[in-house]
């Protein structure tokens, strides 16, 4: 007994003396950001989301390039271009004596390369180049012209996305995309960017150092750590313990709140262009009658959502069409307004639905894919919906992979849904959901010639007057038919540590790191 | 010693069995799951022929019998597949999440025989008596406890009321894992590279993890070590050191501990299984980067492959554990017959 | 059956072993208790009181509590404990005593559903396994040590994965992993009472197979039967909880203990302890109430049983 507890002693002292022994160096200016966020493939050809193509925006380069926080496009790793006559085609013309940091230099060749790549791999966001590009040609060593498919007046903005980086073909397999860096040929990254990849540990730890051959003005942090937490929680306590200095994506509220009150942290808030709705199953049963699927619009109340589930935290959406965003109205709240339960009532009453014969429904919803608040907001929902008697929900659940089934089954007719665009125009909020084409892929089956007449007819003109009187006129039908019922607008949150600077993210919602500063 | 023999084998032989079986089952289970996982790793939005491609590729067509024959085949030469939703072998994320779990179990395992063993004893020494009964209702009441709540509590108590220790992932934010990242156990590693702060951090990583499960699971080894004293309490050889005169103390901790420790080493195996199932709790409530949280995640994606490949794991595991401590207590315990 | 001539040493045995008989040991044995084993007897009772009380409020939560588990105007928002809201409020503005008492109900509910599926398989086939024995024995042993030595929750993960939410699907999941510990209980004692003289005896004066399992085997059984019931149903209660955590439980609308865990959590830095501490308060409460009376009652019937 006596050997046991001078062992322990020992031990402890050990202990306190290692204690003493300080953390291990780290090089000058590191700044360590945290994120909830998933990374997919580490592969320009099929990565299809924002936190990846965030990545890539900092490990690598277009050949044109947003300025940061703003929406002026700028020269990147071509240093200018020109168009034809009819904007079918445009010849750039690349920086010369560029080398990505294994050595390879970079030409026009390599351009072509990585284009067509895309183009055969057909990965996800393939249709980005696919849909406007026929073809690359290498003019000269630092000229290269794309050839599209017809007259394209906004490729400048095309061609600054993801899709179209140049790629180190050193490193990148030929015939199919990789998911981890230790897929590539030599199994190290080599971009072109502001800054390097140099280690990665999937959902936990990818470390960028600054690329001392880039082009363009150094960065001011020499090294980034972008640290993945698994929850909210986790990581909100890591920036109160000083442990993280940049947290970006996503908080719970009540972390967002304390986190916003609090004067030790810098707060930037941004509107989100991510979108949650709830959807109808319009073709066949109770919800082809679309005055119930108004009936269930105008029992929504959103201002209550927004405070009871997310404490306030995001912005309650009268359009499809995001807040902030050209030729956005906010018809839904003229024409059904918000817990408008007399409303509703004379709608079912017209349909022949009473308090004696109530509207049975169940309303369905994913308990994981958009966080665990979607619980919390089909019971608030359930609640605001039996505000009328002559309705009762019943809730029900189905994990992703089930429910995206289940748009082909038809089985769920009242649904919950998010969106996060996949380029910045109201096209993309709405004839995803209600033209012919791509409503029944969503599970919502509407189709209204009228409706596709008005999109071929946005799709096709540049005139802005024209488009803006046609999103007019869809937003205020949708007020009518109801495919959808647009919920919220979500907002965006970076908190820093007050040592911290630089953080520039404008409605291109690209989160440019080389503008980053620590002190 | 033939006899020896002859149980080692048969008892190593069961094993075969039994992890068929756990195998099988879960084969079964995991075919019937509601959701396509081929639709949820093309999205569906993919046309029809492509899905069909990617089903025919995947195996998914051919009988269930033969995917079962194939499945164990692949089994037997340590192959557990590739994931559907991501592009990786499936033994890699459980390669690397695998260490995690196991220094977690470990270190809880250690502090549940700190607590529970050393209580047992006590109590079994004051029969009978007032602290007999309180150490008693306390193995009762700490199994009762879920084990994430009393994590959710510890982490309120320790980590925001006062502070004191950190209560999520392995480290520190700013201790960057690729610097000493070898065999997975982060203990072992940091001091391999000699960094003692990162050590540090580790370890108090560790601490309120560890400490839940031990906690909860101690309970059960209070009850087990109580029991197994007082019976050698009972004993003619216990009886004869005191009437020699040692000191009960002795007596007790020396003696009779020692002996009673031998059925309760074996029940380490059987309580394994415990502490594993409630480890999947425990990484869940303090983000632990390990097996449990990834079984979690991936049912939720419904990654067949991984799912399975990490059962299969458990499964393994419990019935080598379980089939190691049988043959250590058939070595060294004269009183068991074979 | 024909009228039958009954020696009076058969009339003997049927009287001793028959329900009555069984039930008539154990009120004896609890006087003979509470003079004798002073500890097991206040656990017991202890136990007995805690699990009576909350079956009440489950059964009539309207009783006792203040509000719908569902009202979303009951108080203002994350509302601490205080006059008028004892267990305070949640984001949803909610009263949390309300919840708890609401959620009694649902886990009692699964828990006692779980038990008796559990029991209702594990105990017929470890009957049959026991007293045939055989081949079947052997094959049905293997399935159910095998199950039995591996994790009961990760298996229940796996069952309630595959099934989906619902009530239903979860009872079934929490369901499956008792299965063996019925099996192996009953098993064992079908063994020892086999080789009984009592049963020889009957089987010599040609009381056929099934006769001897319900009228001389079964009836033994009981007593440790209802022992490994109570202490099914905390372990029920425990693992149904757990499964909500993870978020494989239940769906939204119906108030669950565990889930209310997993919601509250992401609030507790801000300080909101109450979200998490009642609704775990009541889950240890519960499974403590019922392990104390089974384990009391194990030590007062047969004070070797519960060997673990």
């Amino acid at each position: 007994m006596k050997k046991f507890v001078c062992v322990l002693v020992l031990l402890a002292a050990a202990s306190a003396l290692v204690f003493a022994g300080g953390t291990a160096a780290a090089p000058a200016k590191t700044l360590v950001y945290a994120t909830t966020e998933h990374l997919t493939d580490l592969d320009p050809s099929n990565a299809y989301d924002f936190h990846t193509w965030e990545l890539f925006q900092n490990i690598g380069n277009g050949l044109l390039k947003y300025e940061p926080g703003k929406t002026e496009i700028i020269p990147g790793l071509a240093e200018s271009y020109t168009a034809n006559s009819d904007a079918s085609e445009y010849t750039f013309k690349l920086r010369k004596g560029l080398k990505y940091s294994d050595g390879t230099p970079f030409n026009a060749e390599v351009v072509k390369w990585s284009v067509d790549r895309v183009m055969a791999l057909e990965g996800d966001p393939s249709w980005l180049v696919t849909s406007y590009v026929d073809s690359v040609e290498v003019v000269d060593e630092y000229t290269v012209k794309f050839k599209l498919v017809g007259p394209v007046g906004f490729f400048p903005s095309v061609v600054a996305t993801v899709p179209y980086f140049p790629m180190n073909p050193k490193l990148y397999p030929e015939d199919r995309w990789i998911n981890d860096p230790s897929e590539l040929i030599g199994g190290k990254y080599a971009g072109l960017g502001p800054y390097n990849l140099v280690s990665f540990k999937r959902d936990e730890e990818v470390i960028l150092e600054a690329n001392p051959d880039y082009y363009g003005a150094k960065p001011k942090v020499d090294r980034i750590v972008i640290r993945y937490f698994a929850d909210a929680t986790t990581m909100r306590l890591a920036l109160e313990k000083g442990e993280v200095d940049l947290v970006y994506k996503t908080l719970n509220p009540s972390d967002i709140v304390d986190l916003s009150k609090n004067a030790n942290y810098k707060t930037f808030k941004m509107s989100g262009p991510y979108i949650r709705y709830l959807c109808f199953e319009v073709s066949e049963g109770q919800f082809s009658d679309k005055r119930l699927r108004q009936a269930v619009g105008a029992l929504i109340n959103r201002q209550e959502i927004i405070d009871k589930v997310f404490l306030g935290q995001n912005q309650p959406l009268y359009s499809m069409v995001p807040n902030g965003m050209i030729y956005h109205t906010d018809d839904f709240k003229t024409k059904l307004g918000d817990g408008n339960v007399q409303l509703a009532n004379k709608l079912l009453a017209e349909a022949g639905y009473t308090a004696a014969k109530p509207l049975v429904f169940d309303l369905w919803y994913p308990p994981q894919h958009y966080g665990d608040t979607e619980k919390d907001m089909v019971e608030v929902m359930q609640a605001q919906l039996q505000k009328s008697p002559a309705v009762k929900v019943n809730l029900k659940s189905a994990e992703w992979a089930t429910y995206t089934d289940n748009f082909d089954t038809k089985q769920m007719k009242v649904f919950t849904l998010g969106w996060y665009p996949d380029y910045i125009d109201p096209d993309n909020y709405t004839a995803a959901f209600a033209s012919s084409q791509g409503s029944p892929g969503m599970g919502i089956y509407f189709s209204d010639p009228e409706w596709d007449a008005l999109f071929t007819k946005e799709q096709t003109s540049a005139d802005p007057n024209v488009r803006k009187q046609v999103f007019e006129d869809l937003q205020m039908r949708w007020t009518d038919q109801c495919p959808t019922v647009p919920i919220f607008q979500g907002n965006l949150y970076v908190f820093t540590k007050k040592n911290v600077s630089g953080v520039n993210i404008g409605p291109t919602l690209i989160f440019n790191y080389e503008v980053l500063e620590i002190e | 010693m033939k006899n020896l023999l002859r149980y080692i084998i048969t008892r190593t032989l069961l094993t075969i069995p039994m992890i068929l079986i756990l195998v099988s089952l879960v084969f079964v289970v995991l075919r019937i799951m509601p959701g396509d996982p081929v639709k949820a790793m093309l999205g569906a939005h993919a046309p029809p022929e492509v899905i069909a491609q990617k089903r025919e590729e995947l195996g998914l067509n051919k009988p269930i019998i033969i995917q079962y024959f194939e499945y164990l085949g692949q089994l037997v030469r340590l192959d557990l597949g590739r994931s559907m939703i991501l592009q990786q072998d499936v033994t890699q994320p459980i390669k690397e999440k695998l260490p995690a779990t196991l220094e977690l179990t470990l270190v809880g395992l250690l502090f549940t025989l700190l607590i529970g063993v050393p209580l047992g004893a006590y109590a079994a020494s004051k029969r009978r008596s007032g602290r007999d009964f309180g150490i008693r209702l306390y193995g009762n009441v700490v199994y009762c406890i879920p084990v994430f709540w009393m994590g959710l509590m510890l982490q309120l108590i320790f980590g925001v009321w006062l502070n004191w220790l950190p209560i999520a992932g392995r480290t520190s934010a700013r201790t960057f894992v690729s610097m000493f990242e070898r065999t997975g156990f982060y203990l072992i590693d940091t001091l391999l590279i000699g960094d003692f702060g990162a050590f540090t951090d580790v370890l108090l990583h560790l601490v309120l993890p560890s400490l839940t499960l031990g906690i909860v699971i101690s309970g059960v080894f209070v009850r087990l070590t109580r029991s197994n004293m007082l019976d050698v309490l009972k004993t003619d050889y216990v009886l004869a050191a005191r009437a020699r005169g040692i000191p009960e103390r002795k007596v007790v901790y020396r003696h009779a501990l020692k002996n009673a420790l031998i059925p309760v080493l074996t029940m380490m195996g059987l309580q394994f299984a415990l502490l594993l199932a409630g480890a999947i709790l425990t990484e869940s409530t303090f983000s632990w980067p390990g097996m449990g949280r990834l079984l979690v995640q991936r049912i939720y994606l419904r990654d067949y492959p991984t799912i399975q490949g990490v059962i299969v794991v458990y499964a393994f595991m419990v019935s080598i554990i379980s089939l190691v401590v049988d043959l250590i207590y058939a070595l060294i315990d004269p009183r068991v017959k074979y | 059956m024909s009228a039958e001539v009954k020696s009076s040493s058969e009339r003997n045995i049927r009287a001793r072993f028959s329900p009555a008989g069984i039930l008539g040991k154990p009120f004896r044995g609890l006087i003979l208790v509470s003079r004798k084993y002073g500890a097991e007897w206040w656990i017991m009772i202890a136990g007995a009181l805690i699990v009576s009380f909350m079956i009440i409020v489950a059964v009539f939560p309207a009783v006792f509590a203040p509000y719908g588990p569902l009202d979303q105007e009951a108080g203002g928002q994350l509302m601490p404990p205080q006059p008028g809201y004892p267990f305070g409020t949640d984001n949803l503005h909610r009263d949390v005593l309300s919840r708890v008492i609401f959620g009694a109900r649902t886990i009692l509910g699964v828990a006692f559903a779980a038990a008796i599926l559990s029991s209702a398989i594990g105990i017929p086939l470890g009957l049959l396994s026991g007293f045939v024995g055989g081949i079947l024995d052997r094959i049905l042993s293997l399935i159910m040590d095998s199950v039995y030595s591996f994790p009961g929750l990760i298996l229940a993960i796996a069952f309630a994965a595959m099934l989906g939410p619902g009530v239903v699907n979860i009872t079934l999941a929490v369901a499956v992993i008792y299965i063996p510990t019925y099996f192996r209980m009953v098993r064992g004692q079908t063994l020892s009472i086999r080789e009984e003289v009592y049963v020889e005896a009957a089987r010599a004066i040609g009381a056929r197979r099934w006769v001897i399992l319900l009228q001389y085997i079964f009836p033994n059984v009981i007593a440790s039967v209802v022992v490994i019931f109570s202490i099914n149903i905390a372990d029920a209660i425990l693992t149904e909880a757990a499964l909500s955590y993870i978020g494989l439980g239940l769906p939204a609308g119906i108030p669950d203990w565990g889930m209310d865990l997993s919601m509250g959590k992401k609030f507790l830095p801000s300080g909101t302890w109450w979200m998490i501490t009642f609704p775990g308060a009541a889950i240890s409460l519960l499974a403590l109430g019922f392990t104390m009376l089974g384990e009391g009652l194990a030590e007062i019937l047969n004070p070797r049983l519960l060997e673990r």
